[in-house]
């Protein structure tokens, strides 16, 4: 087989170069059509949002005009309101993150390392499917849990453990909760693949030479799984700072956080100018916060990621 | 057995706890929907069917139910389409503009969905080119989300396909469309449903992008349960939700099946 291979090597490198070329300039029509629809209704409308968001703000008026002004980045960054909302999106996110990864990693791991078959996919049905249903469903199965009168304060009331609900739902604890119901299985499914690729005879050489269980995981098979870790908490990240549903539902729109505020400027008070400068910082302080990870985790890493 | 007897009795239990935090919102919906109360509290009153008659009656819920259906099919079938052909170009095409490409098709995954369904609201209404509030503009934005999805999924399936095999048909005289639809085709037929599944799931539990797309007479399920739970919160939500839920098991059944079945043949 090798022999073979080296044999043709020389022909069929030279007919793959020339046929990779010739197919290059006769592909290109395959991605004209996807690339029309993303540049019509992708690139065009997000780039007059964000045009539209150095407009003067006037209630109820939608027109892209050329006048360009900054009132409404300053309205944002100087009223408590907004600014606050900034730093609350970003240190909910973080905190689904690490708690993704709490929960996620243990699972991912288990998956991983099932050598049956049958019960390997098994429960990666179960994560699949747990993610293909709608939000809006687990919302509702969320929000009948851990409600006033839900069933976990039904159950506490009813055997005496508390007098009075926990208060569980419409505020951030209830956020988190429906966001890291929404998130874990991307998490998880971000690591299976990498702890899958790290070879178990690794770590069963650093057990052979000593090292405990415990030891070796967190030496060899942790720093391994890096860039799974990486690209699941930055995924949770994106994902939770961009949702309204979880944070509309579960914090009762009482947690202000700003895909709402969003939603309240262009729905409530129809100021579309405004509502689309928030758009924009929120879409900054998304990318922002994923490069700045980005960056220090891979200094942290020694630049392996 | 000897390497799962190796996974830290540590790492099970939080594992069981992950799955509880996975699953047991479902349950939950599950018996919502089948409750005989007015509201699933604790300890639950009894089964009966009233909320899913009430679903199968109402007006609201049983045409979300369909707008959603409606608008996931087209869109899918558009993105797979798409998407399909873009993720082809992608893995052939050695050139830099493909790179650039291909992190350009996945852009829509990092813009917010609030975001993206505000701007394409904004675009339908000051273009004025009718799509505002109505079906097909609904079904562009759902293409644009979910056409991310196919070409993914696609490539990956692309990326580790051994071109030789092609080459092989090629050099026993097929025509490079045969050679293409016989083989390449064939192969990467199980990526192509899956992101077609994929696609499918993802536009029907679609709720940011639809948020500013939609209208009260066009709403999609997901908007629909919304509204419901934002101003009345009855069961007749969770027993749409029980529909959906079938829904998603039987495409996860016919996705498993689907690809066993090309296995079967082709091995």
């Amino acid at each position: 087989m090798a022999i073979a291979q080296t044999g043709t090597m020389t022909q069929t490198e030279k007919r793959k170069g020339s046929t990779a070329a010739f197919q290059d300039f006769r592909l290109w029509w395959l991605v004209i059509p996807a690339f029309l629809v993303f540049l019509v209704f992708f690139v065009i409308p997000t780039a007059s949002l964000f045009g539209l968001a150095f407009n003067k703000s006037v209630a109820g008026v939608i027109a892209l005009n050329s006048q360009i002004t900054f009132d409404n980045f300053v309205r944002i960054f100087t009223r408590a309101s907004y600014y606050e909302s900034i730093l609350r999106s970003i240190w909910i996110s973080a905190i689904v993150g690490a708690a993704c990864l709490f929960f996620g990693y243990p699972l991912a791991y288990v998956i991983a390392k099932t050598v049956k078959p049958s019960r390997a996919t098994l429960l990666m049905i179960l994560v699949l499917s747990s993610m293909q249903l709608d939000m809006v469903i687990r919302m509702y199965g969320l929000m009948v849990l851990l409600g006033d009168n839900g069933l976990i304060n039904g159950f506490l009331l009813r055997v005496g453990a508390i007098t009075t609900p926990l208060p569980l739902m419409y505020n951030v604890f209830g956020v988190i909760v429906g966001l890291v119901q929404i998130t874990l299985p991307f998490m998880v499914l971000s690591l299976i693949g990498i702890i899958k690729a790290i070879h178990p005879s690794l770590e069963e050489a650093a057990r052979s030479l000593g090292a405990s269980r415990w030891h070796a995981f967190v030496t060899i098979v942790l720093p391994l799984s890096m860039p799974g870790i990486l690209a699941g908490t930055l995924l949770v990240f994106a994902l939770s700072i961009s949702s309204y549903v979880v944070p509309a539902l579960m914090g009762g729109w009482k947690v202000m956080v700003l895909p709402i505020h969003i939603y309240q400027q262009i729905a409530e008070v129809g100021r579309w100018q405004f509502g689309a400068a928030i758009a924009v910082v929120l879409f900054v302080t998304s990318i922002a916060a994923v490069a700045i990870y980005h960056q220090a985790a891979v200094r942290t890493s020694g630049g392996r990621t | 057995m000897r390497e799962e007897s190796a996974i830290p009795i540590a790492f099970k239990g939080i594992s069981l706890l992950s799955l509880a935090i996975l699953l047991v919102p479902v349950f939950i919906v599950v018996l919502a929907g089948l409750n005989s109360g007015d509201y699933l509290t604790f300890p639950p009153e009894g089964l009966s069917l009233r909320w899913i008659q009430a679903f199968l009656t109402s007006p609201v819920f049983l045409s979300a139910y369909g707008v959603s259906f409606m608008i996931a099919l087209v869109s899918t079938l558009i993105s797979t389409v798409i998407g399909t052909m873009a993720a082809i170009y992608l893995t052939r095409s050695q050139s830099r503009t493909s790179s650039i490409l291909r992190g350009f098709f996945m852009l829509p995954i990092v813009l917010p969905g609030v975001v993206l369904g505000l701007a394409l609201y904004v675009f339908y209404v000051t273009t004025g080119i009718g799509l505002a509030r109505t079906m097909p503009g609904l079904i562009i934005g759902h293409v644009i989300v979910t056409c991310p999805f196919v070409i993914a999924t696609v490539t990956a399936a692309l990326v580790g396909f051994d071109r030789s095999l092609e080459e092989a048909a090629r050099s026993l005289g097929a025509s490079p469309f045969t050679a293409f639809r016989l083989v390449t085709l064939k192969i990467i037929g199980p990526a192509i449903s899956a992101g077609t599944i994929f696609a499918f799931i993802v536009s029907f539990g679609q709720f940011e992008v639809t948020l500013f797309l939609s209208t009260p007479n066009l709403q999609t399920l997901p908007i629909a349960m919304y509204v419901s739970m934002r101003y009345q919160f009855e069961p007749t939500a969770a027993a749409a939700g029980i529909f959906a839920i079938a829904l998603v098991i039987l495409s996860t059944v016919l996705t498993s099946r689907l690809v066993n079945l090309k296995r079967t043949f082709g091995g």
